[in-house]
């Protein structure tokens, strides 16, 4: 399993501050309310850390026409099943602080967000991309075979921002040894405009070498030809994060250290001049 | 509901074009299984991104075999040629429509048994990664299955 407790705890730790304001056209009553800020964790999920957002903005709206709450950031809504830290490094290119996020209660965007009904639709979802991590790494073996009450443990140690809650039974998912060698690496690569990537990749070559970040951007085709593939990564970040690990950098260890609680690796390519595109 | 899938064949199938070859309508669901429909007319409109990958074949249908679980009701007509980037929500709406669920009916999409993909996610990205003997096995039911 990951060895460097250190890094673990550094990556739990992320937390990036955030100013929330009410989308000022739906402002009904009286003058717009003050913005809301908040240190929000970048492993957790949006519904997890705004019910005091909703509450602070809910008086200010139309009582008939106020539905679910959500966030935009510079026009694009932001997909509360994304965790935190995915979206900050995706969309601001994780240079303006506090990151300025618009909150609604209109207009939700149908074809672009999932509602999020309560807070077992997230739990429900967090469990499910934790099983298909573990169907990648272990055939679904390590988890299938928890008790119930260890993926318990898992949620409300991240519901909770419980470091050593969390990692007790995340440890096991982690096992890459012997036998539980990662079958798969769990990564999904994202890029603005466009749908995620993930596909299968092992850990390890057929020689027995460790791959790296770089084999790893190799093997995926981000919808550019091959050939100006470097090129076109001079321009970009490849963040994990928010850090823009070393290409050399085994994937297996990144996948140990950097996953987000759902135990994939999220990885953003994003421009390197913010302007640029 | 033997004959039911008369009704949905001409309207909203997941691939009218590819319906034709794969479903035929009476047969031995057998005959279904073996249809190499994936030869017909490709898509122009796909995106290229999958075309460099070799382990996956280079094609913007793929097949998806809808199997019931629990108390879910048989569909005739299992296997689909589904667009690679259309969304799991568009299977679940399919599915639905096609067992003629009410509104208030929810149905629950499973893969490898295990987990529910969320709906957003592409049924392409779910094939490359758990597809196997070239199509992608999604297992639905009415209730919580696994999970």
């Amino acid at each position: 399993m990951a060895e460097d407790r250190e890094v673990l705890r550094e990556i739990w730790e992320g937390r990036i501050p955030v100013c929330f304001t009410l989308a000022e056209e739906e402002v009904y009553s009286g003058e717009q309310p003050d913005p809301y800020y908040l240190l929000v964790p970048r492993q957790s999920y949006f519904p997890l850390v705004t019910d005091k957002v909703q509450r602070h903005f809910v008086q200010s709206v139309d009582p008939e026409k106020h539905g679910e709450m959500w966030l935009e950031y510079e026009g694009q809504p932001l997909k509360w099943h994304y965790p935190v830290g995915v979206l900050f490094d995706l969309f601001t290119n994780g240079n303006c602080l506090p990151w300025k996020i618009t909150a609604h209660f209109q207009g939700f965007p149908e074809e672009e967000l999932l509602h999020c009904p309560s807070k077992e639709a997230i739990e429900s979802h967090f469990m499910s991309v934790v099983k298909e991590a573990d169907a990648l790494k272990h055939r679904g073996q390590l988890v299938n075979n928890m008790q119930k009450k260890d993926h318990k443990q898992l949620w409300t140690g991240l519901q909770n921002d419980k470091f050593d809650q969390f990692w007790s039974v995340n440890k096991k998912l982690m096992e890459s040894s012997g036998e539980d060698m990662f079958k798969y690496i769990p990564y999904r690569i994202y890029q603005i405009d466009r749908p995620y990537i993930q596909k299968l990749f092992r850990p390890v070559t057929e020689e027995g070498d460790y791959n790296t970040l770089a084999d790893l951007l190799k093997s995926v085709n981000g919808g550019e030809s091959t050939d100006n593939r470097e090129e076109v990564l001079k321009n970009r970040r490849v963040l994990i994060q928010g850090i823009e690990p070393p290409l050399e950098t085994p994937v297996l260890w990144l996948s140990e250290h950097l996953s987000y609680p759902d135990n994939f690796l999220h990885i953003c390519i994003v421009n390197k001049i913010k302007n640029e595109s | 509901m033997s004959d039911e899938n008369n009704s949905v064949n001409n309207e909203q199938t997941p691939a009218s074009e590819e319906s034709e070859n794969v479903d035929n309508v009476g047969q031995d669901k057998k005959v279904d299984e073996a249809q190499p429909h994936e030869t017909e007319e490709p898509d122009s409109t796909a995106k290229p991104a999958t075309s460099s990958n070799n382990t996956a074949p280079s094609k913007t249908k793929i097949d998806v075999l809808l199997k019931p679980a629990g108390d879910a009701p048989i569909m005739k007509k299992k296997k689909w040629a589904v667009d690679r980037n259309k969304p799991v929500c568009w299977v679940s709406e399919f599915i639905k429509k096609y067992l003629k669920f009410t509104v208030s009916d929810s149905l629950f999409l499973y893969v490898n048994q295990s987990f529910s993909p969320s709906p957003d996610t592409e049924v392409g990205v779910l094939f490359d990664s758990f597809g196997s003997d070239g199509k992608l096995v999604l297992h639905y039911c009415k209730t919580q299955a696994w999970g």
